[in-house]
């Protein structure tokens, strides 16, 4: 099967690097499952990944069924993580009851409410959205390195860290010992919910049918402009939801450099998991099993963070090749 | 105020208007000839990261500067054959080629630099100033007394205007861009026109790349680029698709790019990471009002396929 | 007739994927022959000059031209050998002029292009067959007729032996097409070899000298003008003796108006308005044809009743004013559209036959925001893939892979279901049989037919006069944006309405 084969092609460039690195390539793979897979740290600090993983994932994927392009699920997960932050550390009094789902509900509104912007220009204007939504990247960063340095910036903890959000505000661990924490749980039980929205409801069908051809949609009577904006809405909430996660259940706080980019892997998951949600949960799962893997070679071979965006990419381009090679079907171009 | 009509802002604006246009020209071509590219960003980076490594290996900036636009047009490559040869979706190759851009530079320049202390630099391309003529008042300073790729980027401009407008060559271009099918029924390569509009395309968009670390700031870092691939994408569109325009659409930026350093230096008010966003801002706001009427070549994204049935 | 044969195709076979296009061809025409190609939509015709031209390579077969085998792999080698195609979707670059248009691929000069040397041999190969047009127009700006006229002289600009003409009288007025006849009869008399590609049968019987019948990929029969029948071709090209559809008879005079436009302007590009104030009102029960050559208003005409597009004036539906209404509400209130352009306005290539059946119903079936149920969709397209005959009768089949004809089944089914559960008060079809097979643009006619004896008014907009002069109570005219006359069926002169349709006199 092709994707076997693109795994295949990226593993071999990985041991590569390796190699060139002056690591030995068969200790390095050991390495790598291990910690990934192998232990149960290692397991927890996978599925800890996937969370942010699978949520960017579930928002690049859902866009993309209905035709749009959201590359800006990075700022939308500093857009949830700032509005968790700033509503745990503004309403910290508030009992956990509370607070918690507060700082959750909020944070994906806060993603939806950046998402909401190439939303409306797309709708009303038919601004692509792909450069305004990288733009808000960029303005969603420097919000947080603003908040981070200044106001909210814990003196005690670094430059760009915020303060501690109170206890109320933290999402449960599934196990202290190994520091599972409970996102993966609803990053799981969204992946149910996005389902069934796509495939169960009537907005989900016209967000399938958008998807398949504007024109006839709209030709039909489906009200284009305001779904439009309800996906985009939908979209960065899960990308918000997922910033406010990490800062709940993770870092305990809003820091710079929350997300290494998981808003471009997130794209790249959803190309991958072909933007259906089974799929997009197991693309999820082999990118976060490759982020805590060449985390750890980090340390042992000095391979850097970025390694695993290349083997990422490589493995979408030789997804797009194996696939190309079909022979040439009945059909347009 | 007399702060927005600075002199060394109006210097800085075209010293970074340059790989804008460079690299907007670039995708111009691309574009032009059919084939989208939105993994600029990412090509610049790899060629950022070559150009700098080349110089600091040779010595020479010259070197620097063909290494980056080697690694341009490589890359560009890349995605034209997925495009015309694959006919895989434009779009998809090109954010792949993004992040692949982004992440490879990053790990070469750490595998060749390891971690040091120091951080290495390179000398930046000196300013040349054009005899006479940078003695004029106001314009002297300003226009005529910038490095040698300011003036190469001024003058590509008429050159791309030329080539597209006047030559043979422009002319197929411009209907592979269009109507590939007819080029196709007269005989003509669809493929070779895109291949070589994406060659040189990615040439230029090397030199853009190439331009950051050995023009502006005489080092490398993650992030040099800066979003500055996808405002070149952003140019082409707000050109609409004329080199023209998409001078003004580069000086227009990078103007805000230079004002918002200026300002940083001078107010202590603002948080400089609200001056930072501005160019952003003002980025989204341009394109926004710019979309409307905008007409991409008719072809612009879509693989040709000869037996396609219609 | 010229005594040489100067192209002959043999045995040629072409598949794409499962499906056969042409089964063993055999092909010939003459020197100085104006030969015809005919054969209902579908057939293979264009296919098989599309392997002459060398934009497809044929499985099997050989081609000879003069007695010469040749090898036909690109359309460059059918540039080479001689052979000109004038396409029935103009390949042409609405960007570039004229002269571009025509000249590129064969410049003068490698680099620099300069319009006076380019020019020359045009302007004079277009006076040597009598035509006029503007080279230094962007073609995109032209008429139609004059579009075509670019793309016969970027065809016979190279020098052709032989030159291929698809469907071209499709889009002109019959003033026109006789004008375009003649000049092809012209380059005939020069000894030119003339493919005619044609499924209009007066038309070949009129002009041509011999007629090659196709049909289902293989070649039903090949003879002499003086021995051919206008039955005896139909037979050919369905294969069996069709009843002529019956006209839908006098109709009750109903005093209630379906449609009611009034003073309808639709901005165009630029200055000029797409459609000018335009009047006119359906009846329940009566079928209103607008006639016009195509790109004349009648796409943004549509739209504007439709709501697709924004339009000055007042349309009122069944007597309710929908001006301003969204797409939505005036297709709740009885307003069923077929658009023209089934792929791109119509149906969702990638899903199911079943999904695009219940699209624009889904909210009617499905109540409140949940409970989409695709195992009822499914269920429910039965009923319509078996009425309507759809082929495959899959409900889970891929839409974007059906026929064109099995597609607008689909569409129509779609709308009339539609119309069922709101009520059906107009039902707006544009160019509806464009591209379909004679069978099933009997099945559309008959259609229209049906739901205008329902009750329903029926505006049915073609640039295929034929159609319209066949089942249309009342016949506008549209030219440039407006509309220049309104004709009941007594005064149904097709040679009449062709000079309004290019914009003369109806006198």
């Amino acid at each position: 099967m092709k994707y076997l084969a693109a795994i295949g092609i990226a593993a071999l460039a990985g041991l590569l690097v390796v190699l060139v690195m002056g690591g030995d390539p068969g200790s390095a793979l050991g390495t790598f499952l291990w910690s990934s897979l192998g232990s149960l740290n290692g397991l927890s600090q996978t599925l800890n990944k996937t969370c942010p993983l699978l949520l960017g994932g579930l928002a690049v994927g859902l866009a993309l069924r209905a035709g749009f392009f959201n590359i800006g699920v990075d700022g939308q997960i500093y857009a949830g993580a700032i509005v968790a932050t700033g509503l745990a550390l503004g309403a910290g009094g508030l009992p956990a009851v509370l607070l918690l789902p507060a700082v959750l509900v909020l944070g994906g509104l806060g993603g939806a409410a950046l998402a909401v912007v190439p939303g409306v220009l797309r709708a009303r204007w038919s601004v692509n959205e792909i450069f305004v939504t990288v733009m808000l990247n960029f303005v969603a960063a420097f919000l947080a390195e603003y908040l981070t340095t200044g106001p909210w910036n814990d003196p005690m903890a670094g430059e760009a860290i915020s303060r501690l959000v109170p206890e109320g505000a933290r999402l449960p661990m599934i196990s202290e010992r190994s520091g599972a924490h409970g996102g993966i749980v609803l990053a799981l039980a969204f992946v149910l919910v996005v389902w069934l929205l796509l495939e169960r409801t009537t907005w989900g069908f016209e967000v399938r049918a958008l998807g398949s051809n504007p024109r006839a949609s709209r030709v039909a009577g489906v009200r284009q402009a305001r779904l439009t904006v309800t996906v985009f809405a939908m979209s960065g909430a899960l990308a918000g939801l997922a910033g406010a996660v990490e800062v709940s259940a993770l870092h305990q706080r809003l820091i710079l450099g929350l997300t290494p980019g998981y808003g471009i892997m997130a794209l790249l998951i959803a190309v991958l998991g072909k933007s259906r949600p089974p799929g997009v949960l197991v693309a999820a799962l082999g990118m976060a099993t490759l982020l805590v893997g060449s985390d750890s070679l980090q340390r042992s071979v000095n391979l850097p963070a970025s390694a695993a965006l290349v083997f990422q990419a490589l493995i979408v381009l030789s997804v797009l090749f194996a696939e190309a090679r079909r022979p040439a079907a009945r059909g347009t171009a | 105020m007399t702060l927005l009509l600075d002199v060394e802002i109006f210097r800085l604006m075209l010293i970074m208007a340059a790989p804008l246009v460079i690299a907007a020209l670039g995708e111009l071509l691309m574009e032009r000839s059919g084939v989208l590219n939105v993994g600029i960003e990412g090509m610049m980076a790899v060629a950022a990261v070559v150009a700098f490594l080349t110089a600091l290996r040779t010595g020479a900036v010259a070197a620097g500067l063909g290494a980056g636009m080697a690694a341009g047009a490589l890359l560009a490559s890349v995605l034209v054959y997925y495009a015309a040869t694959l006919r895989a979706s434009q779009l998809t190759v090109g954010l792949s080629l993004f992040v692949l851009g982004t992440g490879l530079a990053s790990l070469v320049y750490r595998a060749v630099i390891g971690v040091t202390m120091s951080t290495p630099t390179v000398e930046t391309l000196r300013a040349v100033p054009l005899p006479g003529l940078a003695g004029l008042p106001v314009l002297g300073p300003i226009v005529f007394s910038q490095n040698l790729l300011v003036y190469l980027a001024v003058l590509l401009v008429p050159a791309v205007s030329l080539l597209l407008f006047r030559t043979t060559v422009g002319l197929r271009l411009r209907a592979s861009g269009e109507n590939p099918r007819a080029l196709d029924t007269v005989g003509v390569s669809v493929g070779a026109l895109r291949w070589g509009a994406a060659v040189g395309g990615g040439l230029l968009i090397g030199l853009a790349g190439a331009y950051l670390p050995l023009v502006v700031t005489g080092t490398y870092s993650d992030g040099i680029v800066g979003g500055r691939g996808w405002i070149a994408l952003m140019i082409v569109i707000f050109g609409r698709w004329s080199p023209g325009w998409a001078l003004v659409g580069a000086v227009l930026f990078a103007y805000t790019e230079a004002l918002q350093f200026k300002l940083a230096l001078v107010t202590k008010a603002v948080p400089p990471q609200f001056l930072q966003m501005l160019p952003y801002l003002v980025a989204i706001v341009v394109l926004v009002r710019v979309y409307r009427g905008a007409e991409p070549p008719r072809a612009l994204g879509v693989p040709y396929e000869r037996e396609s049935r219609v | 007739m010229g005594a040489s044969v100067r192209l002959r195709m043999e045995d040629v076979t072409k598949r794409f994927g499962d499906f056969l296009a042409l089964d063993g061809v055999t092909f010939e025409v003459g020197v100085g022959e104006l030969h015809a190609l005919l054969g209902e939509n579908g057939a293979g015709k264009t296919t098989l000059m599309n392997v002459l031209s060398g934009l497809y390579r044929a499985d099997s077969g050989r081609i000879w031209l003069d007695g010469q085998h040749v090898e036909i792999a690109s359309p460059r080698d059918a540039v080479r050998r001689r052979i000109g195609m004038v396409h029935q979707h103009f390949e042409l670059i609405p960007a570039l002029t004229g002269l571009e248009n025509v000249v590129v691929g064969r410049e003068t000069s490698r680099w620099w292009f300069r319009r006076d040397r380019e020019a020359g041999a045009v302007e004079a190969l277009a006076r040597r067959f009598g035509f006029t047009v503007a080279l230094d127009v962007p073609v995109g700006a032209l008429s139609v007729a004059d579009q075509q006229k670019v793309e016969i002289l970027k065809a016979i600009v190279r020098g052709v032996d032989v030159l291929i003409l698809d469907e071209p009288t499709t889009v002109l007025t019959p003033q026109e097409s006789d004008h375009l006849l003649a000049t092809v009869r012209a380059m005939a008399d020069e000894g030119l070899a003339v493919v005619f590609i044609s499924h209009r049968i007066r038309e070949v019987l009129e002009h041509c000298d011999r007629v090659t019948v196709m049909r289902g990929g293989r070649v039903a029969g090949s003879l002499a003008i003086a021995e051919a029948t206008e039955a005896g071709l139909v037979e050919l090209m369905i294969g069996e003796r069709l009843a002529r559809l019956e006209s839908a008879g006098p109709r009750p005079a109903g005093e209630a108006i379906a449609l009611r436009v009034e003073g309808l302007t639709v901005a165009g590009r630029g200055a000029v308005p797409a459609v000018r104030n335009a009047g006119f009102s359906v009846g329940r029960g009566e079928i209103v044809g607008i006639a016009g050559v195509a790109g004349n208003g009648q796409q943004e005409l549509c739209e504007a009743i439709v709501g697709l597009r924004p339009a000055a004036g007042r349309v009122e539906l069944d007597g309710r004013n929908v001006t301003g209404a969204r797409v939505g509400a005036r297709l709740d209130r009885g307003l069923l559209y077929i658009p023209e352009d089934r792929m791109a306005d119509g149906i969702l290539p990638t899903l199911s036959v079943a999904e695009n059946l219940v699209l624009g119903l889904h909210r009617h079936v499905f109540t409140g925001r949940l409970g989409y149920d695709p195992g009822r969709a499914v269920a429910m397209a039965a009923a319509p893939i078996a009425e309507y005959r759809i082929a495959p009768p899959s409900p889970t089949a891929i839409a974007g892979l059906l026929s064109g004809g099995n597609i607008q089944k689909i569409l129509i089914a779609r709308a009339l279901a539609r119309g069922a559960r709101t009520g059906t008060a107009l039902l707006l079809a544009h160019n509806p049989s464009r591209g379909l097979d004679i069978r099933t643009t009997t099945f559309v006619r008959r259609c229209l037919v049906e739901a205008s004896r329902a009750g329903a008014g029926v505006l049915l907009v073609s640039s295929d006069l034929d159609e319209l002069l066949q089942i249309a109570d009342r016949i506008l005219v549209m030219f440039h944006g407006a509309l220049v006359a309104d004709l009941s069926a007594e005064a149904f002169d097709p040679y009449r309405i062709g000079r309004l349709m290019a914009g003369g006199e109806g006198g």
